[in-house]
């Protein structure tokens, strides 16, 4: 089952003479368990195609289709894509945007709040996921005293905290030494295998994709490389 | 999840550090408050306090406290023989500075007519009221005298019979009650050395006039003036008597200005408490502006200080109210304490006594400064609310 359509999608910022095509003619879907590295230079449309999957950036053309879903239907209210965004898709981004006076747990707990968890099994849950992640011995701590490495970690488990049917991770590594980028990369294909979950991540980096599911590459706002 | 309480307690010396100096800002706009009504009340204290149904003062002034007023001291004889007065009494007022209790202090000396028993004091909290024509005194607790102290005045010694609390003129001094004579002695009889010095004043008067200084020297008895005089006639009416008339007959017959309290009052407020009232009124306003703008400030700059984590709150899908609450929560109580804080610290402080002025508080003020200071909060919030909901989620990602 395709969990991500995306067709004839494309993405012009401005207007007029000043108009940037960011992304055309992009065609492609992504199945349940599915990893997909997402390569390409600088400026050639990774963040952008990922904004309009996450229903921050509204396509200029195209739909997008997620767990059976058109997004940016007519209708759709900013509170319609909020609600939408929380329940199926989980983010992981190169600064690691933890929110500095929470906890790590509270980090994870807030996101399961936000869907209505109560705080005692948020809490609980958030636990499970950093130990699942093994951070587990640094539940507590504030971001500002974890290393990049555990940041990353505490911002993977906050992704999967409400069992998203995608993830998008946008260069999560680029942050990270070749190590622990490499670690952030595996735990991403352990996160795809052992909870099905499409995972969609950038990287600059050939190095890094090895084992993953399908490849793709961008160049001025073209797939050179399309999905198989 | 209480994210407002979690972020305060993460950065609660912050927070406390602000509520405190919020709060010091409140502290002063209360205590300005205070002072401008205890200005006030002190100024029109001695005329509410003052047993009579008219002030009747020297022609074309409006004395004896908005302005210096004179009078023979008979006239309260002819005041009192006017139809629709039942009792009157002399009365003097005059403000000095003098060493009473080990310090030179600046006080008002009250003289009364003892036995007719108008213009006496009032609440007297300890002692007994003045019985004998000569030597006794009643003195507000302010000036710093015991109970049966002896003081000196002028060239006599004055026993203290009776204490009153919160007794002062309009200017704040505490009051010192005297029989009309005594009060007269220490007003008029000066000492040798102030005797000397007015006379020398005169003939130096005289001899710039071109007199000889033997001519002056015999003019001088001319000058010496008259001493039996007093500030005001309080006057009572009769039961049913028309005020009008009496005041009409007062003032077409015997040539004397007559004001009820409430234009004695009035007197004060449009003269000499004018000045100081609309000065203090335009303190306390920009008091009120600057906390107000303070307060603005400080919740506009912790919810952009916020302004990534919000911004990762609405990419993680939370919902505005999530967002609204953060901001408004913390405005509120910041607020609030800082309110708490400057309420808790004027009333320390007026409690203590230290405070050199005497302070009211009215449940009015202070309703009115919580008020404006919550309206405050919450449009500085609103303000921060707007620029928060306007944030783009993929603020959150930038570098
Ligand atoms: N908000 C915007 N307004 C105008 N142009 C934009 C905007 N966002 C992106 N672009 C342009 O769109 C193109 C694609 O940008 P995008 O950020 O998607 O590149 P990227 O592949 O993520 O690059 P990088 O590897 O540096 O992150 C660039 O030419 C960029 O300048
Ligand atoms: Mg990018």
């Amino acid at each position: 089952m395709d969990v991500l359509i995306v067709k004839g999608l494309k993405k012009v910022f401005g207007e007029g003479e000043l108009a940037v095509t960011a992304l055309a003619d992009i065609d492609f879907s992504v199945k349940k368990g599915e990893l997909m590295a997402l390569l390409g230079p600088s400026g050639s449309g990774k963040t952008t195609l990922l904004l309009c999957i996450s229903l921050i950036l509204e396509p200029t053309t195209g739909y997008i289709v997620i767990n059976g879903h058109e997004i940016y239907k007519d209708g759709w209210t900013d509170v319609d894509m909020r609600r939408f965004r929380r329940e199926n898709i989980g983010f992981i981004f190169q600064s690691h945007n933890l929110i500095p006076f929470l906890t790590a747990t509270d980090n994870v707990a807030l996101v399961m709040t936000l869907n209505g968890v109560s705080d005692r099994e948020a809490r609980r849950r958030s636990h499970e996921l950093l130990d699942y992640l093994e951070i587990g011995h640094r539940a507590d701590a504030l971001p500002a005293l974890l290393s990049g490495g555990e940041q990353q970690r505490v911002a993977i488990a906050r992704a999967l905290a409400n069992e998203p049917v995608l993830i998008l991770a946008d260069e999560p590594t680029a942050a990270l030494d070749t190590d622990r980028g490499r670690k952030v990369m595996a735990l991403l294909k352990k996160i795809a295998g052992e909870r099905n979950s499409a995972v969609i991540t950038v990287t600059h980096d050939h190095r890094m994709i090895e084992g993953f599911d399908t490849v793709c590459e961008l160049s001025d706002g073209r797939f050179v490389k399309k999905p198989l | 999840m209480d994210l407002a309480a979690k972020d305060v307690r993460r950065h609660l010396g912050k927070f406390i550090a602000t509520i405190i100096g919020v709060g010091m800002l409140i502290n002063i706009v209360f205590i300005m408050n205070g002072i401008y009504r205890g200005i006030i009340d002190d100024g029109i204290w001695i005329i509410e306090n003052t047993d009579t149904d008219l002030w009747v003062v020297e022609r074309d002034r409006g004395g004896p406290f908005n302005e210096q007023s004179q009078l023979p001291r008979d006239t309260y004889k002819s005041v009192a023989a006017t139809p629709g007065v039942a009792k009157t009494g002399p009365f003097i007022t005059y403000t000095v500075q003098r060493g009473v209790a080990g310090r030179n202090q600046q006080f008002t000396i009250i003289g009364y007519d003892v036995f007719i028993g108008l213009g006496g004091p009032k609440r007297i909290v300890a002692g007994r009221n003045i019985t004998a024509g000569h030597y006794e005194a009643v003195a507000d607790q302010k000036l710093g005298v015991r109970l049966g102290e002896r003081i000196h005045l002028g060239v006599h010694d004055y026993t203290i019979v009776g204490l009153t609390r919160q007794a002062v003129d309009t200017n704040g001094n505490p009051l010192l009650y005297l029989s009309l004579s005594d009060a007269q002695e220490v007003l008029f009889q000066r000492d040798n050395q102030a005797i000397y010095a007015q006379d020398a004043a005169t003939i130096k008067k005289l001899q710039d006039a071109g007199y000889t200084a033997t001519q002056a020297g015999q003019m001088l008895p001319l000058f010496s003036s008259n001493t039996n005089i007093i500030s005001a006639v309080l006057a009572k009416l009769t039961p049913g008597a028309d005020i009008k008339k009496v005041r009409s007959n007062i003032q077409d017959w015997l040539y004397l200005n007559v004001y009820s309290p409430e234009e004695e009052i009035q007197l004060m407020l449009s003269g000499r408490l004018k000045k100081i009232s609309i000065t203090l009124g335009f303190f306390r306003i920009l008091l009120v502006i600057v906390s107000i703008v303070i307060i603005a400030l400080i919740v506009y700059v912790i919810t952009i200080e916020k302004i990534r984590s919000i911004a990762t709150l609405k990419l993680i899908g939370a919902s505005n109210w999530v967002i609204i609450r953060l901001i408004l929560e913390q405005s509120v109580s910041i607020t609030l304490a800082s309110f708490g804080f400057g309420y808790g610290a004027s009333h320390l402080l007026e409690a203590s006594g230290q405070f050199p002025r005497h302070l009211i508080f009215t449940t009015f003020d202070t309703t009115l400064v919580f008020i404006i200071m919550l309206v405050g909060g919450v449009v500085a919030s609103l303000l921060a609310i707007w620029v928060a909901l306007r944030t783009p989620p993929s603020l959150a990602l930038g570098g």
